[in-house]
């Protein structure tokens, strides 16, 4: 090839809009992938304050009208959206004489806008399906639901190869969509671990009384407060763990599940020792989880677990539950401790052991924290991303499109 | 010249007076040694088909079978629609001359073929949202609407039916009067008249 590999990122959200795990992966990614020598643009929904086109980290950005009109309901304005992101990467594509290689969606959410530029550009299309409308759900019970299902199926079926960050979600994309295993690739979600080693020599005890009296340790959960996170068996774990030691539970995030957890704990007379932060920036996230003395993923649906993973590279010991992604990113009793979904004893136990057993603690910590750069770094990542692309556009010179 | 109409609705698909309509331009198109192609909706007779009178038809289904609305049909629907003149757009070495859309339904797949391809397309109003919906002003109503001012935005030219139809469109869009062409289909001139338009719409591309 003469010129260098250049693919086109679709994403709804990228920083600085983050909504959840997308942006970072699609932000990391990309930013690999161009240091490797690759041309990346990335596509994605305007954000107040951002600029509409910029080039960061040897990526180039452009941020589309995200159709601010009201819309009937979410997944309504996903399709309108994705009307406005179409053609204006059409339009972007054909300022670059075409000169695009492959496009590469991430999640449903950009479905319309993958498929249609596949078809009128003729150019390889790939999909990383992060997570699904029927995993989120735990099943598919209304025609809205129904509806994303479909068009999830639709961008599997149009995909060249559809990317899944675990085995787990490979098992279960081919499960749901019933999408042939040879279309189906496994590169892991990577994680920064740079960006907590920066804060080793920091002392944080100011930052952590914040949080936590001296005297307790820090049990951190981090994620959405809703039903699939399992938050509300962290709660119901928690009596357990404070019979055996004094411990402080600091909840990150918000979801529909807020006043129910809150009310929850409340009632059982805990409200000096759970302390829900919302939602905090990436400066106070980071530095909680290099405090944290534990960090807890008690989930029932978890693609992938990237919170784990982060806790893992802040060095912080993690208990999760043996569930999806998150039971091949944990090694029982060597990289962290699994626990039983849905079983507060489980996990008390779990936590508890992690809290009184410090040998123990560190091992697991040491173990994750070299795990960690072997598997979950992300220019491997990249590296493994641009060869299933050139093994496909490999396949394609030989289609009648080439 | 060769071109491609966009319809929802077509012969044997009947929803209102708009399929009659888009099968006589498209016969009359043909007649007039106007490569003619018709990219439509069908539940299950879908794919190519040649038809006696020298047109040639794209029927596509719904990727998507589950909807929660008549948009969300649509805006899946486009992604076939877009895949279809795609394809004729290829078959034909790039030698499209123009799209004429009818209606506001493929709009988005018109609008992302400009885009790709700077290939022009005419916007033929048959009717608008503000006068089906009576006025009403609901966030999909709302949708509906801005479709068709994007059409209108983004069309080299607007074709309507009637004097009143674009006035209307004047009134409501703020679309400047002279993009609007009256073209009545009980003249005699009709056809002639809409081969003018499409000729100054595509430049003479390959006339």
């Amino acid at each position: 090839m003469v010129r260098e590999l250049a693919v086109m990122m679709l994403t709804w959200e990228f920083p600085p809009r983050i909504i959840g795990g997308i942006s970072p992966h699609v932000y990391y990614l990309s930013k690999s992938l161009a240091k490797n020598g690759v041309k990346v643009y990335v596509v994605t929904c305007d954000f107040p304050g951002a600029p509409q086109h910029e080039v960061l980290d040897g990526v180039e950005i452009f941020r589309v009208d995200s159709y601010k009109n009201s819309s009937p309901d979410f997944a309504t304005w996903v399709y309108l959206m994705n009307v406005n992101m179409q053609k204006e990467a059409a339009a972007i594509v054909n300022s670059l004489k075409g000169e695009i290689d492959v496009f590469h969606a991430h999640d449903w959410l950009v479905a319309n806008a993958g498929i249609g530029l596949k078809h009128v550009f003729r150019k390889p299309l790939f999909v990383t399906m992060h997570s699904t409308e029927i995993g989120r759900r735990n099943g598919i019970h209304f025609d809205y639901e129904r509806m994303i299902h479909e068009t999830e199926a639709w961008l599997t079926y149009e995909a060249w190869k559809a990317i899944c960050c675990s085995h787990y979600m490979v098992s279960h994309v081919n499960w749901a969509f019933g999408l042939p295993q040879d279309k189906l690739v496994m590169i892991p979600n990577g994680v920064n671990s740079e960006v907590y080693a920066n804060l080793e020599n920091e002392d944080l005890r100011s930052f952590r009384s914040k949080f936590a009296l001296p005297e307790e340790k820090i049990v951190l959960f981090v994620g959405r407060l809703v039903y699939e996170k399992g938050v509300h068996v962290l709660v119901n774990a928690a009596p357990k763990v404070l019979e055996k030691a004094n411990a402080k539970f600091v909840i990150v995030g918000n979801g529909y599940m807020k006043e129910q957890l809150s009310n929850l704990v409340k009632g059982m007379g805990l409200a000096h020792k759970v302390l829900f932060a919302g939602f905090v920036d990436d400066e106070v996230l980071r530095r909680l989880q290099k405090c944290a003395d534990v960090s807890v993923v008690p989930s029932f649906f978890e693609p992938f677990g990237i919170v784990a993973l982060e806790a893992m590279a802040a060095k912080s010991p993690v208990v999760v539950s043996d569930t999806g992604g998150l039971s091949e990113i944990v090694e029982h009793d060597v990289t962290g401790v699994k626990a039983y979904p849905n079983n507060p004893d489980s996990l008390a136990w779990g936590i508890t052991k992690v809290l009184l057993d410090e040998a123990y603690a560190n091992w697991i910590r040491a173990n994750a924290y070299r795990k960690i750069q072997e598997k979950y770094d992300w220019n491997k990542i990249a590296q493994q991303t641009e060869n299933v692309y050139k093994a496909v556009l490999n396949e394609y010179s030989k289609s009648f499109w080439a | 010249m060769r071109v491609t109409l966009f319809s929802w609705e077509y012969p044997p698909r009947m929803v209102g007076q708009l399929a009659d309509y888009v099968k006589e331009l498209a016969t009359q198109l043909a007649k007039n040694h106007v490569e003619t192609y018709v990219v439509t909706y069908h539940d299950y007779l879908s794919g190519e088909h040649d038809e006696p009178e020298g047109i040639r038809t794209y029927r596509v289904t719904n990727p998507v079978r589950t909807h929660i609305g008549v948009l969300t049909w649509v805006l899946t629907l486009n992604q076939e629609v877009e895949r279809a003149a795609a394809n004729i757009f290829y078959k034909a070495n790039k030698n499209l001359d123009l799209i004429d859309v009818h209606d506001w339904h493929f709009i988005p797949a018109a609008v992302t073929l400009k885009k790709a391809f700077n290939l022009p397309f005419v916007y033929s109003v048959e009717s608008l949202e503000e006068h089906r919906s009576h006025g009403a002003n609901s966030p999909f109503n709302m949708a509906i609407k801005s479709i068709e001012w994007l059409g209108m935005y983004e069309a080299k030219r607007l074709i309507v039916k009637s004097e009143w139809m674009r006035d209307e469109i004047s009134r409501i869009y703020r679309v400047p009067i002279e993009k609007i062409n009256v073209v009545s289909p009980k003249t005699a001139n009709w056809i002639r008249n809409v081969l003018t338009i499409y000729r100054n719409v595509s430049g003479g591309r390959n006339s």
